[in-house]
Parts: structure tokens; C-alpha cells; sequence
């Protein structure tokens, strides 16, 4: 079974111990990102979460599986596999785990397992010694069995750091849960898009809490602006690997070129190749303006829209499954909170559960619903 | 996508695609671009575009040199390296 959610395993002598998915850095130790890229990369750094949570009497119970850079992809089968994270949180091998999740695996599969997934405010926690994919959406989260615990573990990893310069400036949080009641918005147009068993698992939490209807705006282009500024950045962030510095290198080159060439081509998975020509493409003078400028503006229009909505209601639910399963589509769903930087939690509900989104900063909105669903037997 | 234009983008960003892979790489490109054209759909006149979402200035730290690891501990990775650099193949004849 460790084999199954574990990369590498650590020694740990209490149950109170972390896993780490491994893009994210231990000094000393192997960090693949799940990449044939870095199969043999050991880090000279360790992660600022890492030096917090150890600080704090915890122990690394092991680095946990990840697809290839945690990267969002359009292959058929990334919620095929169960998430690293999810998989050793939910066995018990750990008591929470740290994740990227910016396509959305954690955020999707952690209720199925009875777990929340707590993604935070981006610019919460820093990413100083996580390996990067998309760099102006990575934000590290955690998995828990047990909501208070994953607020307890937030505020631990959670402030200012002065090797990530997009930490906000406050040096340290303690997260309460804020008081009802709370004004919850359900967005219709992605409820019709949902599958059955999520969309029942949505209706009933927002029945019982009285939820208000609204229509969630550019819902049906969330996967193209997701996609098209992933895909920008990951290729930016990949450029780095090359063969030269670190990683892996091919054996079959007989100039420089060569082997940048076969190191890279050797190095990546296929979904990695597409984002990054992807990335290439969407980056190029005939298609910058039709693509990337056009989905940062469709982020500002996004990132407004959220502006208003959390002026009517501190929280919205959201599915975790839609009806069409191609996770290219899939991808709308966790957009949302992941483009505006938002905080949001993955909760136990029901067969599938489902996810809250607040307004930046307002985790503890999101963890006083979690609390109140928790005591009222929801 | 057509293959020629996959090929076109492989040499850009230092790949050299075996023909399955090429083949699976047009077909998902051909699919998503046409995904992006929906794009067009939404009005963006006069907006701007957002290129962050952190909305405050970011925290600057002294203008000190500060140095997180050795040498050594750089190179350690390198697969090639000679007398404190990283080596690579001979880039002039």
C-alpha cells in the first residue's frame, strides 16, 4: 500500500506525521515531480512548509505520488488514478498531506474518500521549494481527515515568507471558524452541467442551508482561458529542463542541440509535450492576441465577476463531477477559485461531495460552514 | 494542427516527437484550437488584462546578497560538470 500512494517513504516514529507530494522540495532527498525529467534530481533546498510543519513537531512520513508536475492535462485518464495525497491520507500512512492542485485532482477526489481538501488564498502560503508548473496558480493545500486539523496544519505552513515575494505581507494566521448564518449562492448553469450523483449531493447541502440561485459568468470558456495560461506558463516553467543543470540526460546526442533535443523528448510525458507546443502556439505572434491576451482578459473579466458575486453571498457550492467526463472539460469546474487565486474546500457530502468557494482571504468563512455543516449532522 | 505545424512548434521548444506521438499531439491540437476559438465569444473590449491576482505591492527584502546553496551543492545534480562548471557538448568546430 505505500508502494501504491508513496514516491519515497520516511521512517516515522508517531502518528503525527506529514506527506508531501513529491514536486514539493526536502532537502537532501529525491524530488521527482513524477517526471522521468527529475527521476534522480535530489534537492539542495528545502521547501518553507516543510521547515514549518518540522518546526512545529511534526514528522515526514514520505513523498506522495503525483501525475507528471501536477500539471492540469486533457488526457482521459488523470481522475482515472487515485490522488498520492488522498490515497495515504485516507489510509492512514499520515495524519494530512500538502498538494498543488491546480488541476483539481485533490479538490475532486478527497470527498470520495471521506476527506476535505483545503485549497487556500493564493499568495497564502509560499512555494518557495515547490517545483513550479503554473506559476501564477500553484498554491500549496491540504488533505485531512478532520476539518479543525487541516485549519490547525493552514495555520502552521500559512504566512509570509521572504523567499516567496507573492506571500501576502502578514506573517502568520490563525484560522476560527466565523459564525452563521451564511448567504450561499448556487450556481445554476453549472448544476445542469453536472453529473447526477454530484449534482444530488450540491442540491441537498444547498437546500439545507437555503442557497440562492445565480448564473456563475464565461462558465462555458473556463477550460480554454484554464488551459490556454496553463499552458503558457508550464511551458515557460519546463524551458528550464534541459539536460545541462539537472535531471535527466539522454545518451543519444552527439551535439548540444541533440541534446536538448532527446533529453526533452526522452524526459516528458506525452501531455506534458502537448501543453508545452500548446503553450508554444497559444505564446506565437499570429495567435498572442487571440488566445493568451484574450483569456487574461477574460481572467480580469472572471476575477470581477467574483468581485460581485461575494458582495451578494460569502460562499458559493460548486459541483465536483460534470456530466461529460472528458477532464478537459472537467477543468471548469476548478478554474474558478484556481484563476481568481480564491480560497475553497473539498467537503465529505453526500456520495460525491463538493466544494465551497469564498472571497480571497476568507477561509474562515469557508471553515465556519464546514463547522456548522459538521455540528448540524450535514 | 496539421503535422507540419506541430513539427514547426517541436522545434521551437526543443522537442523531436516520435510519429505516434506527433500524430496524438495534432489531433489534441486541432481539437483545442478549435476549443479556443470560442474565445471570440465574449466581449473583452477595453478590458484590461489581468495578469496577477495579487492586488498589493509585493514585499521587497534588503539589497543584500543572500546565497541559499554552494556551488557544490548545484553541481551535484549536474550529470557533466569540470572544475566547478557545468559541461556540455562542443558547441564550435
Amino acid at each position: 500500500m505505500d508502494r501504491e500512494f508513496f514516491a519515497s517513504r520516511y521512517e516515522t516514529k508517531t502518528d503525527n506525521s506529514f506527506a508531501l507530494d513529491d514536486n514539493i522540495m526536502v532537502r537532501g532527498g529525491l524530488t521527482t515531480a513524477g517526471s522521468k525529467m527529475l527521476q534522480n534530481f535530489v534537492s539542495p533546498l528545502q521547501a518553507t512548509v516543510v521547515d514549518r510543519l518540522l518546526d512545529a513537531g511534526m514528522e515526514l512520513a514520505g513523498k506522495t505520488k503525483i501525475d507528471e508536475l501536477a500539471i492540469p492535462t486533457v488526457s482521459e485518464d488523470i481522475f482515472a488514478t487515485l490522488s498520492g495525497a488522498a490515497g495515504a491520507v485516507s489510509e492512514g500512512l499520515c495524519r494530512i498531506a500538502l498538494c498543488n492542485d491546480v488541476s483539481g485532482k485533490n479538490r475532486r477526489q478527497a470527498p470520495a474518500k471521506g476527506l476535505y481538501y483545503i485549497h487556500p488564498t493564493y499568495g497564502t502560503v509560499s512555494r518557495f521549494g515547490l517545483v513550479p508548473a503554473v506559476s501564477s496558480m500553484d498554491q500549496l493545500g491540504v488533505v485531512c481527515r478532520d476539518i479543525d486539523d487541516g485549519f490547525n496544519v493552514l495555520g502552521i505552513i500559512a504566512g509570509h515568507d521572504e523567499k516567496d515575494f507573492t506571500t501576502f505581507p502578514e506573517k502568520s494566521y490563525s484560522y476560527a471558524p466565523k459564525e452563521g448564518p451564511f448567504r450561499i449562492g448556487i450556481p445554476v448553469n453549472v448544476m445542469e452541467a453536472a453529473d447526477e450523483e454530484s449534482g444530488n449531493s450540491v442540491n441537498e447541502f444547498a437546500g439545507r442551508l437555503g442557497a440562492e440561485k445565480f448564473e456563475l459568468k464565461y462558465f462555458e470558456v473556463l477550460p480554454q482561458v484554464m488551459y490556454i495560461l496553463s499552458c503558457a506558463e508550464i511551458g515557460n516553467n519546463t524551458s528550464r529542463y534541459d539536460g545541462i543543470k539537472f535531471g535527466y540526460r539522454t545518451e543519444n546526442y552527439s551535439g548540444l542541440n541533440d541534446l536538448y533535443t532527446n533529453t526533452r523528448t526522452e524526459g516528458f510525458r506525452p501531455d506534458m509535450k502537448l501543453a508545452t507546443i500548446i503553450g508554444a502556439f497559444v505564446l506565437s505572434k499570429k495567435n498572442y492576441e487571440a488566445y493568451y491576451l484574450k483569456s487574461m482578459k477574460i481572467r480580469r473579466l472572471l476575477r470581477e465577476h467574483a468581485d460581485e458575486l461575494f458582495s451578494r453571498f460569502d460562499a458559493v457550492v460548486m459541483p465536483l463531477r460534470l456530466k461529460d467526463p472528458e477532464p478537459y472539460r472537467n477543468m471548469a469546474l476548478y478554474a474558478f477559485a484556481t484563476l481568481c487565486g480564491l480560497p475553497s474546500v473539498s467537503i465529505p457530502f453526500g456520495s460525491c461531495g463538493l466544494q465551497l468557494i469564498a472571497q480571497a482571504r476568507n477561509e474562515n468563512i469557508l471553515y465556519g460552514i464546514c463547522k456548522g455543516a459538521v455540528k448540524d449532522g450535514i | 494542427m496539421d503535422l507540419k505545424t506541430v513539427m514547426e512548434y517541436e522545434a521551437m521548444v526543443k522537442f523531436n516527437l516520435p510519429g505516434s506521438e506527433r500524430e496524438w499531439i495534432a489531433e489534441k491540437a486541432s481539437m483545442l484550437e478549435e476549443s479556443f476559438n470560442e474565445l471570440s465569444k465574449v466581449d473583452t473590449d477595453g478590458v484590461e488584462p489581468l495578469v496577477s491576482v495579487l492586488n498589493f505591492n509585493s514585499a521587497l527584502r534588503e539589497d543584500v546578497s543572500v546565497r541559499l546553496v554552494s556551488r557544490d551543492e548545484i553541481l551535484a545534480n549536474s550529470p557533466d560538470q569540470y572544475d566547478g562548471y557545468f559541461q556540455v557538448p562542443r558547441t564550435i568546430e
